[in-house]
């Protein structure tokens, strides 16, 4: 199984102080690449040309919550080429 | 026959061996061995048989129908509740012996500073035989004030563990090191028992600590000249006993003497000098917002002083009281006696500020209890969030160029429950001055709200008074500002509230509530340092940053 790679972060933010964080992340989107990191630990996320794009909003007073995520598929290392033979053997 | 030397020998021999079976219990933490598990349980048994020693000859000699003085039953009703209290420290002991077989890792416990208590206990323990021949009653009240230390070295672990269960910690180790904690902290209930039962032995009386007559030597040392008999002790080496809103306005009429009340304090003869000084000073510029200091003395690197006992309830209480109108006229007349405080005191001298060196200072508290409370460097892309101590560091810099533009005479501590309102007088007093100095006004008001923020209340309603509280005291500091023309007040609030909610969450193991008090200290080092460039004067504290 594939190991697991997290990045968390946490905090309050105004929406000025905000602005530069997902300034900083749509770069990376339009880059293809996102680097995040945490003390010496790093997670390189790749995103393709097609996101797909999940906003979920919710208010229950006295709390007001907006959920974006972004998600897709990574393109596997080694694309597997349509010559190479395929044999199934019982 | 059993001679009253025999007793006496026998007691000894008690002492000794309770006292090895402390040092050997704190040796198999260390390094546990089966050979000294088994020489501390076979100490115990002896310490066990020592006891009804003991125990037969007390009742003897007390029921053996011989003639014996009121006194010297006294004595020995003494060494029979000394030596029952020896034999359960014995005990204890051996149930934290037994504990450590439950741990998955026993080095598990050396994360804690359980040496620490066992020095405590040991102390106390030590004082026994030379306080009982000496008769020395400052010798008995130190032995009663290891409970004290204990209890609240004990408190300290319990946070710990609690907080280090709540992130997922193994139960097994966390529960068993509990246990030993907390066997530790039984002793000294036991100890206490041996300090009173010296008192009694010495004064004659069967007393309490909580009564006068174990302090009357120190009252006459004191110099104090009323009658003692007429002091009631409401509280001891404590903090104020509980405070019912029911008692505001109950206050009998001739309750203006000693007689209403007094409050014995006593410890580090610089805390104790420091604390009488401050609250000498108070009296010469506001006479009656301190307590009246009733007696005071000095002995080695010790000091003891009787205090007035204020009428009337904690701040916090009343700010909480279901009567609304209670609280607002509360507020009113705490803003109004600040306002007079500050504009008297005031002298427009630059005046620097702290705030961020009390942070380093209590970094290694928090630490302790939120060990993730330290954010690391981290990256997004290209955006760089700094890691705490970087904006700690940034922060002092910053403050180090925005010092008040005055200072004043500042309580300190200005927590909600170092205040009291008198609602019958109309008026505040405020105790525990002990850190009260000339300061910048904006360390009393940051503390205020924060401790008004961080009340351990979540219900809606208590949350909305809260809200309205830390609202009309900022309205109130904010026009005092203004008023003296404080161009950086905002700012240097920015920096004394992240100083005060981060510090504060050593309190705080609720973990979303510390986190969030967490998150805000953060976020206002972050707001003050983007503004960095601009003028002080343009800084606004986010709003609904002290809002929950």
């Amino acid at each position: 199984m594939a190991q697991e790679e997290k990045f968390f972060f946490e905090s309050i933010q105004d929406p000025r102080s905000l602005r530069d964080y997902l300034q900083s992340l749509m770069d990376g989107l339009e880059k293809g690449r996102i680097v995040l990191s945490t003390g010496g630990d790093e997670l390189t996320l790749t995103p393709p040309g097609l996101l797909k794009l999940t906003l979920k909003a919710k208010r229950k007073a006295p709390t007001s919550k907006l959920v974006l995520k972004l998600s897709w598929k990574d393109e596997p290392k080694a694309a597997i080429r349509s010559e190479d033979a395929m044999s199934i053997r019982s | 026959m059993t001679t009253f030397e025999s007793l006496e020998e026998n007691f000894r021999f008690m002492t000794i061996e309770a006292t090895n079976l402390v040092d050997a219990t704190l040796s198999f933490l260390d390094a546990p061995s089966r050979a000294l598990f088994e020489r501390i349980i076979s100490r115990d048994d002896y310490v066990d048989n020592l006891k009804n020693v003991i125990e037969n000859a007390c009742f003897s000699k007390i029921h053996g129908g011989a003639e014996i003085s009121g006194r010297m039953v006294d004595t020995i009703r003494s060494v029979q509740i000394m030596c029952a209290n020896l034999e359960r420290i014995a005990d204890f002991c051996v149930n934290i012996t037994r504990q450590v077989e439950h741990f998955a890792d026993p080095r598990s416990l050396h994360r804690y500073d359980y040496k620490a208590m066992f020095a405590v206990i040991r102390e106390g323990l030590a004082r026994v035989a030379p306080t009982r021949r000496a008769a020395d009653l400052a010798g008995a009240l130190e032995i009663c004030k290891a409970e004290n230390e204990l209890d609240a070295l004990y408190k300290q672990h319990f946070d710990r563990i609690m907080a280090e269960l709540s992130r997922g910690g193994d139960p097994r180790d966390l529960i068993t090191a509990l246990f030993i904690f907390r066997y530790l902290e039984r002793v000294g209930d036991s100890l206490l028992n041996i300090g009173e039962a010296l008192i009694f032995s010495i004064l004659g009386e069967r007393i309490k600590i909580e009564q006068f007559e174990a302090l009357r030597q120190t009252l006459d040392k004191g110099g104090f000249t009323g009658s003692v008999g007429d002091i009631d002790f409401k509280s001891i080496w404590g903090s104020r006993s509980g405070c019912r809103i029911g008692r505001v306005g109950s206050r009998p009429p001739d309750a203006e003497d000693v007689a209403s009340g007094s409050l014995y304090k006593e410890g580090n003869i610089r805390k104790i000098r420091r604390e009488k000084e401050n609250i000498e000073r108070w009296a010469r510029v506001f006479p009656g917002i301190g307590p009246r200091i009733f007696s005071f003395h000095e002995d080695g690197d010790h000091g003891a002083m009787l205090v007035e006992f204020l009428p009337g309830c904690t701040l916090d209480e009343v700010i909480l009281s279901p009567n609304q109108e209670l609280a607002t006229n509360a507020l009113f007349v705490l803003t109004a006696t600040l306002h007079e405080i500050w504009a008297q005191t005031l002298t427009p001298r630059p005046c620097p500020t702290r705030f961020m060196t009390q942070l380093e200072e209590r970094l290694e508290a928090v630490r302790q209890v939120h060990p993730d409370f330290e954010r690391p460097e981290r990256s997004l892309g290209l955006a760089r969030i700094a890691p705490t101590s970087e904006l700690v560091a940034r922060c002092k810099e910053l403050e180090a160029g925005l010092p008040a533009p005055a200072s004043m005479l500042i309580h300190g501590d200005f927590n909600t429950n170092n205040v009291v309102y008198d609602h019958e007088r109309q008026q505040v007093h405020f105790i525990d001055l002990y850190r009260s100095t000339e300061g910048d006004y904006v360390q009393d008001v940051a503390v205020f709200l924060v401790s008004n923020f961080r009340m351990p209340l979540r219900g809606r309603q208590e949350r909305d008074r809260l809200n309205w509280v830390i609202a009309q005291f900022l309205d109130f500091a904010a026009s005092f500002a203004e008023e003296m023309g404080d161009a950086t007040f905002q700012a240097r609030l920015a920096l004394g509230l992240a100083r005060s909610l981060y510090t504060s969450t050593r309190f705080e193991l609720h973990p979303k509530f510390s986190k969030e008090m967490c998150l805000r200290a953060h976020f206002l080092m972050e707001k003050a340092l983007a503004h960095q460039d601009a003028p002080w004067e343009a800084f606004r504290l986010p709003e609904g940053v002290l809002h929950y």
